[in-house]
């Protein structure tokens, strides 16, 4: 817990203005009614124990269906079976029930849930509705922006069952439940002062991720810097690497980078 | 019943000779260009809206409108609101052709009744600046501080400073 402390400290005593597009978690903002944004989720992890690198591409649509509702769609592919395959693919949705709106800063709340199937086998005792097991996930998330700086925090509750395909869920029904714990913050870098919707933004960021399974007690905790850009205020581009602190439970490759393109079109329906 | 008075009000109220220029509007709750450019983009897809021009530094929209359109002040607040954000300032510019505005009466211009809060005979003439005091207009701070009740959405009965 000492380094996130720090690296708290440190950004909240550089606070001055704000972004909070985090990479690894999705802030309690909504997204512009009548929006559409096309992701493209890319993770390269490397395999413990192994020279194979496992690639996951998750190609996605998100929709703002109202100013307080969003609803995405995904579908999941990786290599981790020999062949690069589809695997599956999740809806999300996320409704904001909290907005206290003031110049340059805001706090907001919402609930989320995810719904996910994949038919890959399970091969470790994480929990990941996002590419890895079938499921469900639903909890909260509270964000705060101030100026340059934001930060923003999540409890989620995840609930997996057997993958399609044949695919247990290998350890035990009492060890299928977790809580995930996330805590992001970040900040706008570039530009020093706007006057341009083409000029860059730059994003620093760094977030943390945990788990905790209820059934056995054990977890595990990444951390998760990222560095992002924004270009023309439409295109969006995170680069970030995904390295694990600290664990109990087994995993098969928890570090590795990621590659995260968006694109939004504001008005499309 | 309460809307019964609020139509009352507007049916009794003076059309004034008087046109809404420009809106100028504060948004609040962001600090990226992506979310500026996304409120940008929605109040440019109001019909009766010709022109956005953003000051994305200060977070202030300058919206000026097609001619002989009616600009619905509600319409443009929601925008806003929809693109995931709040006003916390909302300073229409209006030009009066010589208008006589009695106390404690609404007076409608571009189809909007506004409700001077002055309290006193009004002789208005040339460009003026006036500010929405209703809720969704300026900060829920200030609004607590305005006290000036809840604008009606259908009957769009406004109360104004200038």
């Amino acid at each position: 817990m000492k380094p996130l402390f720090v690296i708290m400290s440190f950004l909240l005593s550089l606070s001055t203005r704000s972004q909070e597009l985090f990479s690894q978690t999705e802030p309690a903002s909504n997204r512009a009614v009548g929006s559409i944004g096309f992701r493209l989720d890319n993770s390269i992890m490397d395999e413990a124990n192994t020279t194979k690198i496992n690639y996951h591409l998750i190609p996605e649509i998100m929709l703002g269906i109202s100013k307080k509702l969003m609803v995405s769609g995904g579908i999941f592919f990786s290599n981790r079976s020999e062949v690069f395959r589809a695997e599956g693919g999740s809806i999300y949705t996320k409704y904001r029930f909290l907005s206290n709106d003031a110049v340059q800063k805001h706090f907001r709340m919402a609930g989320f849930g995810r719904i996910s199937y994949n038919n890959s086998d399970i091969h470790q005792e994480e929990i990941s509705m996002y590419g890895h097991n079938t499921g469900v996930e639903f909890g909260i998330v509270a964000t705060q922006l101030l100026r340059k700086v934001a930060i923003s925090s999540s409890v989620a509750f995840l609930n997996a069952t057997d993958n399609g395909g044949n695919n247990k869920f290998v350890y035990g029904q009492k060890r299928s439940q977790a809580i995930n714990y996330t805590f992001s913050a970040g900040k706008l870098m570039l530009p020093k002062a706007y006057k341009d919707y083409r000029q860059t933004n730059l994003n620093l960021m760094v977030e943390f991720i945990s788990q905790v399974n209820t059934g056995s007690g054990k977890y595990y905790m990444d951390i998760a810097p990222s560095a992002q850009m924004i270009f023309d205020s439409q295109v969006r581009v995170d680069v970030g690497y995904r390295k694990e602190l600290s664990r109990t439970l087994s995993r098969t490759a928890p570090n590795g980078f990621f590659v995260r393109l968006e694109y939004n079109f504001f008005n499309a329906f | 019943m309460r809307n019964i008075f609020l139509l009352l009000a507007i049916s009794i109220s003076m059309v004034a000779k008087a046109q809404v220029t420009k809106v100028s509007l504060q948004a609040s709750g962001l600090t990226c260009s992506m979310c500026s450019n996304a409120i940008n983009k929605a109040l440019k897809s109001l019909d009766f809206v010709d022109k956005v021009e953003a000051d994305i530094k200060n977070y202030t929209f300058e919206i000026l409108f097609k001619e002989a359109s009616n600009v619905d002040f509600n319409k443009i607040r929601r925008k806003v609101e929809d693109a995931g954000f709040s006003v916390s300032g909302f300073v229409a510019t209006i030009y009066f052709d010589n208008v006589h505005i009695r106390a404690n009466q609404p007076v409608t211009i571009d189809n909007n009744a506004l409700l001077f809060t002055e309290s006193k005979d009004l002789s208005l003439n040339g460009v003026k600046q006036v500010k929405l005091l209703d809720k969704g207009f300026v900060s829920s701070k200030e609004y607590k501080k305005n006290a000036v009740g809840d604008v009606s959405n259908n009957a769009g009965l406004y109360h104004v400073r200038l």
